[in-house]
């Protein structure tokens, strides 16, 4: 299959990037194995949910260059189905997700068509608006546990269970996340080679001449919207049976929105790389900060400070990431 | 039908203050363009400022009010000269997330100085007292100067912006920065008067607020998210639009008073299982949806 | 059959009337040009025609179909594509890649379109700049970009707005061969808005002329330079009564 083909192929990228993403790679299978605390290996497995939350905001918001500051409410969407049916049912985490992501992405076209009439500001407030609208609703819906959110019941010592995906041990939550990446990644690659990916392109220069190419501009941006959403949707899913107790306030806040929104910017946001290069810098330092920070006494919120001045110094300094610092920085060599 | 009047009432008055959180952000953006997401953290600044003068002088919550302004004013043109001026030549995604990163600062900066508890005004001339408006509804005078006041100040930045030569700079600012510059006029020094006057006109709104709104670091956001919409509604960069706005959205956040009116009077009986109360805001949301939907450009706005 | 008929075109903004009752026809194998002093609602016209702005009356048929309401991504996905006046191709794609989102329209395949895109791009003499991006090349080759990409959609007619603004002669040259090419060899039909009367009164067929959204005259390149209209509108009244008297 040619998809499959393009999907596996990352010749367009020198061939540093290439060396730096493999020994990553392999460093990210062997990890568990070696010694670590719980602590990072935590902090590991927060890194790629993170790194795929922001690969599927950047098919919408990097490639397509709008800004969505609401995707917490798919999270939500995410982790409460599989949780309710988990709590419930007992359903499989492989039956519980794909149906989060129809009910995510069902939601995501009915509310996308109206909300891709707006750009720019208006389109992101009103990102933000849905997003808030749905967290109040679940705060006090009590199917779902209403603001009390919902646990998944205390495990015994079972042996680990594939099919709900609920573990004692967290390198096997590490191996699914980490499975669940590189099939991210792989989409990704595809994604930004494919018709689609080239529409937003030309979509995000200048909409009047993408269409005067014969590109049904609303139209694509619904559907980008449509993958954008799945993404998150499926890593909300994993989310529940990961953390086991969800509540509105911790999945669906706006916090959430721009914690997505921020890891393709400081990363880079319309390049391949971006989202997982920010998570990479903006995860650990969160974890270590809060870790370090957090809980001394009296200086409780001088962990998001510093994560504040983070967020300000590189809007204002360099807004197209650090994968754009990279690519300037070897267009400057390539030029001497 | 004294419950109907009554939400009415209350309503319109803080509709009215409401306008006055707004007025800054629409202000802001019709000047330059940009979301300030800090927006309720001045709010915030200000209802301290008026809480801590107050407290600490012993003068009467209402004489802080200019206290509160020259707080907002310095604070708006520090945030523009240090940091906003910066976020303006880059993409828009930047500029969001940047006011963002700013709203997390003064929101923690302040959780640091001043702790998480609630705090509240027990004192001053209006506290406690009420006025009856007939009909059997009774209006806290605070609300009822708070309110006053905002149209006070409604009233003194239309003047500004309509009747004197430097609201006209700031206009031929927000129209068209290019052509504004072309005629002589400083825009950088208007961008940042801009923010002076913005920060000014909500921390003024603050300490009016929290005359009767108990304060601690995290009311903000939900205060921004209702000036976004009441912007929006009443169309970005429109000062009338933004007071009129105010009303409705203050009416809206009633709702589950007319509600219950509607409830009581008709008997219906499954409109009484609806929690309306918890759903407040939320309406104010879905308000500013669907306004962008059938009117993006609000009642009054001129800019797309 | 004629490719594409305007009839009484008319599209006001408000109290401005920008083309006014505007009539003409284009065939199947011709290139037109519309010149006009600036000001004329020739842009406009372009805009009304390719379905960017929705027009007060007339209509617009386009090979045999009546295409008066149909939007911008649906008239390019009949067949007519358009270069734009203030645009330099998508800044941040390449050469190949701007040529592909053309090429896209007619394949959901990336390799075909990239093959097809490849195959345009030596016709129009990019290829030693396939792979840079466009808005570090000059000009005159960012123009031929532009028009690589609207032929990726094969259209039948292709407008082009005042494609040899900013260039020298030789340069001017070599985008009339261009056009020659796109018209001779590749049967595609061409409107062509220009200011530099050289190119327009060399290649077209047929011209039709604009002032204050106003059709004022319509025929041979070697008639309209004579019309008095014509000259009048450039020149103004005063010369066009010196040349009678």
């Amino acid at each position: 299959m040619e998809a499959l083909k393009h999907a596996v192929d990352f010749s367009d990228f020198k061939r540093i990037d290439l060396t730096v993403a493999g020994a990553l790679m392999i460093f990210f299978i062997v990890f568990p194995i070696t010694s670590h605390s719980s602590f990072a290996m935590s902090t590991m497995i927060q890194f790629f949910m993170f790194s795929l939350y922001g690969m599927g905001w950047n098919t919408i918001g990097g490639y397509g260059g709008q800004v969505d500051l609401g995707k917490a409410q798919y999270v939500g969407i995410g982790a409460y189905t599989t949780a309710v049916m988990l709590v419930r049912w007992d359903t499989p985490f492989w039956v519980s997700m794909p149906i989060g992501v129809l009910l995510s992405v069902s939601w995501s076209f009915i509310i996308g068509y109206p909300l891709f009439r707006l750009k720019g500001h208006y389109f992101a407030i009103a990102t933000i608006a849905t997003s808030l609208v749905l967290k109040d609703l679940f705060e006090v819906w009590n199917f779902v546990g209403a603001a009390r959110g919902l646990e998944i019941s205390p495990i015994d010592f079972q042996p680990p269970d594939f099919i709900h995906l609920i573990f004692k041990h967290d390198v096997y939550y590490y191996y699914v996340i980490l499975a669940f990446f590189i099939i991210g990644l792989l989409y990704m690659n595809w994604f930004r080679k494919s018709r689609l990916g080239f529409q937003l392109r030309a979509i995000k220069d200048n909409e009047a001449v993408a269409a005067s190419l014969g590109i049904n501009v609303h139209w694509a941006k619904i559907k980008t919207y449509a993958i954008a959403t799945a993404f998150v949707s499926v890593v909300g899913s994993f989310h529940a049976c990961y953390i086991k107790n969800i509540e509105p306030e911790d999945t669906m806040s706006l916090d959430i929105s721009i914690l997505i929104a921020l890891m393709a910017m400081l990363g880079g946001a319309g390049s391949l790389w971006g989202p997982i290069i920010g998570a990479g810098i903006l995860i650990p330092i969160k974890s270590y900060l809060k870790e370090w920070l957090g809980g001394m006494a009296g200086l409780a919120g001088i962990d998001i400070i510093i994560y504040a001045l983070i967020i300000m110094i590189i809007s204002a300094k360099e807004p197209r990431g650090v994968w754009g610092i990279i690519e300037k920085w070897r267009q400057r060599r390539g030029q001497n | 039908m004294d419950i109907l009047i009554g939400s009415l009432a209350a309503g319109i008055l803080i509709g009215m203050v409401l306008a006055l959180v707004a007025l800054g952000l629409t202000i802001i953006f019709g000047v330059m363009d940009i979301v300030n997401f800090a927006h309720g953290e001045f709010l915030m600044i200000g209802m301290y400022t008026g809480l801590l003068t107050a407290q600490a002088t012993g003068v009467d919550p209402l004489l802080t009010l200019p206290v509160a302004a020259l707080v907002g004013f310095v604070l708006g043109i520090g945030c523009y000269a240090l940091f906003v001026r910066f976020l303006l030549r880059g993409p828009m995604v930047a500029q969001l997330l940047g006011t963002f990163g700013l709203m997390l600062l003064l929101r923690n900066l302040t959780l640091l100085f001043f702790g998480a508890e609630d705090r509240a005004l027990h004192h001053g001339i209006l506290v406690g007292k009420s006025f009856e408006l007939g009909m059997g509804v009774i209006v806290p005078a605070t609300k009822l100067a708070a309110a006053a006041f905002s149209v006070l100040a409604f009233w003194g930045i239309w003047l500004l912006m309509n009747r004197t030569k430097l609201g006209k700079a700031l206009t031929a600012t927000a129209l068209n920065a290019q052509g504004a510059r072309y005629v002589g006029i400083d825009t950088e020094r208007m961008n940042a008067l801009a923010w002076g006057i913005g920060g000014a006109t909500v921390t003024i709104a603050g300490a009016l607020l929290v005359n009767f709104w108990s304060v601690n670091p995290y009311v903000g956001l939900l205060f921004c998210m209702i000036a976004f919409a009441i912007v929006a509604l009443g169309g970005f960069g429109s000062v009338p639009g933004a007071f009129f706005a105010g009303l409705i959205v203050g009416l809206i956040t009633e709702l589950p008073g007319i509600w219950d009116f509607v409830t009581y009077t008709f008997d219906v009986d499954w409109m009484s299982q609806v929690p309306m109360t918890s759903f407040k805001y939320m309406w104010v949301y879905v308000a500013y949806f669907l306004i962008m939907v059938v009117r993006p450009r609000g009642l009054f706005g001129w800019k797309h | 059959m004629k490719l594409l008929e305007i009839t009484n075109l008319t599209k006001t903004f408000g109290g401005l009337t920008a083309n006014d009752n505007i009539s003409f026809a284009v065939d199947s194998a011709e290139i037109l040009g519309l010149i006009g002093p600036n000001g004329a609602g020739k842009t406009t016209l372009f805009n009304c025609i390719s379905g960017h702005l929705p027009i007060t009356s007339g209509r617009i048929v386009f090979d045999g179909a009546d295409i008066t309401a149909l939007s911008s991504y649906a008239t390019a996905r009949r067949g007519m594509a358009r270069t734009f006046q203030v645009y330099a191709a998508a800044g941040d794609l390449t050469v190949l890649e701007n040529v592909m989102v053309g090429c896209f329209m007619h394949t959901r395949r990336r390799s075909q379109a990239e093959r097809r895109a490849r195959r345009i791009v030596a016709q129009f003499n990019l290829t030693p700049m396939a792979d840079s991006q466009v808005r570090q090349l000059p000009v005159a080759a960012q123009k031929r970009v532009t028009m690589a990409t609207a032929i990726g959609t094969r259209p039948k007619l292709l407008l082009l707005d005042e494609v040899a603004a900013g260039l020298n002669p030789s340069e001017i040259n070599e985008i009339t061969d261009f056009i020659n090419h796109i018209h001779h060899q590749m049967g595609i039909s061409v409107i062509l808005i220009e200011h530099v009367m050289a190119l327009v009164m060399n290649i077209s067929r047929r011209v039709v002329v604009l002032n204050y959204g106003q059709k004022i005259a319509e025929g041979r390149p070697d008639e309209i330079i004579k019309n008095p209209n014509v000259i009048q509108a450039y020149l103004g009244r005063r010369y066009a009564a010196a040349q009678e008297g």
